[in-house]
C-alpha cells in the first residue's frame, strides 16, 4: 500500500484510500499506476476508474476530468464520481436512453451538440461501469 | 380608544405572527447549515483545480504567442453582468442590496464599455429588473431550485462559448459573499476573461502532461469558470439562508416586544373598565341609602 488516491468533485471529496494501483480512462487510451510512477498529469475520458487495494478491485464511474500523480500521491478531479455499487443499473439505462434521445434531435452545429454528447458518452460509462 | 376585543384580537393575531416567523428563522437555519457544508465540501477541488491551473498555466503566460483566448483580455466592447438573488423574499435587504450594488456597477462602469447587457438567476432579480424597466437579455430559470454543480457548468459553459464566439467581451458576477451568518456583501467578481492566476515560482517537479499542456490548459480553463459560478451560487444560497434568518430573528423581536406593549395596554383597559364598574356600583348603593 503504497499509493494513496484521493478523488475529488465539484460537490464533495468522494474517496481518500490508500492503495496499491489505480487503472484510469485517460484521454489517449487507459493507464495503470503503480508506485514511483512519474509526475505526470492527464485530461480523464468519462469511464471506468479502478484502484487495487489488497487483491480487491473497486470500480467508480468518472464523468470526465484530471488525473495527477506526484509522489506516489494520485489526485483525481473528476466531472462526476460514483461508486459502482451506487449506480441504480434501470436509472442508468433510462438516462442513456434519455440522452441519445436527445442527441438525435440535434445537428452536430447546434451549440449544445458537444454538450449533449459528452452526457451520451458519460452515461454509456456509469452503465458500463454498474452493469460489471 | 380601543375596546377590550379589539385589543384582544390583535394580540392574537400578533401572536400567529410570531410563530410564522419563528418558523422560517428555523427552517433557514437549518438551511443556512446545509448550505455552509455545501460550501465546504467544494474546497478540496478548487483548491487542487486552483494548484493545478497555476501550475499548467506558468508556461503559458510567460510564452506571449500561445495565451489561451479565456485569458488573454481584448479590447472590451459589450459586458454582461450576470445578477444572482434569490426565488423568495423575506430576507431582509438580501435582494434590494444586489440590486443596488449592479445599479451601481452601471453607473461606475458605463463607460468602460460600449453595451453592458443583464441577466439573472432567480425570480427575484428578474422581477426588481423589470420593476425598473431594464432590459434583461436571459433569464436562467429555476437554477436555485435542487441545486447542483450541473447548473452551474451550464450556465458557465454558455459564457465561455460565447466569450468565444465574441458575442460578450467581459462577464461579471453580482452576488451577495458570505461572510457569516449575520453578514453578507454584494460583490462584482469578474468571470471572463479570467484573471491569469498569479505565476508561482518555478515548479518543483517537473510534470509529463497529456496530452499536452495547451489541451490541458483548455480543458481546465472552462472547469474554473464552471467553479466560480458555482462558488457564487452557493455563497448565495448561504447567503439568503443567513439573511433570511436574521430578519426572522428581528421580526420575532418586534413581534414579542408588540405583545408585551398590547397586553400592558390590554391590562390596563380592564383595570380601568373594573375600576367603572365598581365606582357605578358604589355609586348605586350610594343612591339608594
Amino acid at each position: 500500500m503504497a499509493l494513496t488516491l484521493d478523488i475529488v468533485t465539484p460537490e464533495r471529496r468522494v474517496l481518500s484510500v490508500a492503495c496499491d494501483e489505480v487503472r484510469a480512462p485517460g484521454v489517449q487510451g487507459g493507464f495503470g499506476i503503480r508506485t514511483r510512477h512519474t509526475a505526470f498529469m492527464t485530461a480523464l475520458e468519462p469511464g471506468r476508474l479502478t484502484y487495487v487495494e489488497g487483491g480487491r478491485e473497486h470500480h467508480f464511474a468518472i464523468g470526465g476530468g484530471f488525473l495527477q500523480v506526484a509522489d506516489d500521491k494520485v489526485i483525481v478531479l473528476a466531472d462526476t464520481a460514483e461508486a459502482a455499487v451506487d449506480i441504480d443499473v434501470d436509472r442508468a439505462r433510462r438516462a442513456l436512453t434519455d440522452a441519445q434521445d436527445r442527441l438525435k434531435k440535434l445537428t452536430e452545429d447546434a451549440h449544445n451538440y458537444r454538450e449533449e454528447s459528452a452526457r451520451v458518452r458519460r452515461a454509456a460509462a456509469r452503465l458500463g461501469v454498474a452493469a460489471k | 380608544m380601543p375596546s377590550l376585543r379589539d385589543i384582544r384580537n390583535r394580540i392574537t393575531s400578533v401572536k400567529s405572527t410570531r410563530q410564522i416567523t419563528k418558523a422560517m428563522k428555523m427552517v433557514a437555519a437549518a438551511k443556512l447549515r446545509r448550505a455552509q457544508d455545501a460550501i465546504l465540501r467544494t474546497r478540496p477541488y478548487a483548491q487542487l483545480l486552483d494548484k493545478a491551473l497555476t501550475r499548467v498555466a506558468a508556461r503559458a503566460i510567460a510564452d506571449e504567442a500561445a495565451v489561451h483566448p479565456l485569458l488573454a483580455p481584448r479590447q472590451q466592447k459589450v459586458a454582461e453582468v450576470v445578477v444572482i438573488t434569490s426565488d423568495r423574499g423575506l430576507a431582509g435587504g438580501f435582494n434590494s442590496n444586489i440590486i443596488r450594488r449592479t445599479q451601481r456597477f452601471l453607473t461606475e462602469s458605463g463607460d468602460r464599455f460600449e453595451r453592458i447587457e443583464l441577466a439573472t438567476i432567480g425570480r427575484k432579480a428578474k422581477d426588481f429588473l423589470r420593476a425598473r424597466k431594464l432590459e434583461v437579455r436571459k433569464d436562467f430559470l429555476g437554477v436555485h431550485q435542487g441545486l447542483t454543480y450541473e447548473k452551474a457548468e451550464a450556465i458557465a459553459q454558455e459564457y465561455v462559448q460565447r466569450y468565444l464566439a465574441g458575442e460578450v467581451d467581459a462577464v461579471h458576477l453580482c452576488y451577495n459573499e458570505f461572510k457569516s451568518a449575520i453578514a453578507q456583501t454584494p460583490v462584482v467578481v469578474q468571470l471572463l476573461p479570467i484573471e491569469p492566476p498569479a505565476s508561482e515560482a518555478a515548479a518543483t517537479i517537473d510534470f509529463l502532461y497529456e496530452p499536452s499542456r495547451e489541451a490541458l490548459l483548455a480543458e481546465l480553463l472552462p472547469r474554473h469558470v464552471a467553479m466560480q459560478v458555482w462558488r457564487a451560487l452557493l455563497e448565495s444560497a448561504a447567503s439568503e439562508h443567513g439573511a433570511r434568518m436574521s430578519a426572522m430573528e428581528s421580526a420575532t423581536k418586534n413581534a414579542e416586544e408588540m405583545i408585551a406593549a398590547l397586553t400592558l395596554q390590554y391590562n390596563r383597559a380592564r383595570q380601568a373598565y373594573v375600576t367603572k364598574e365598581l365606582m357605578e356600583i358604589v355609586g348605586g348603593a350610594e343612591a339608594l341609602k
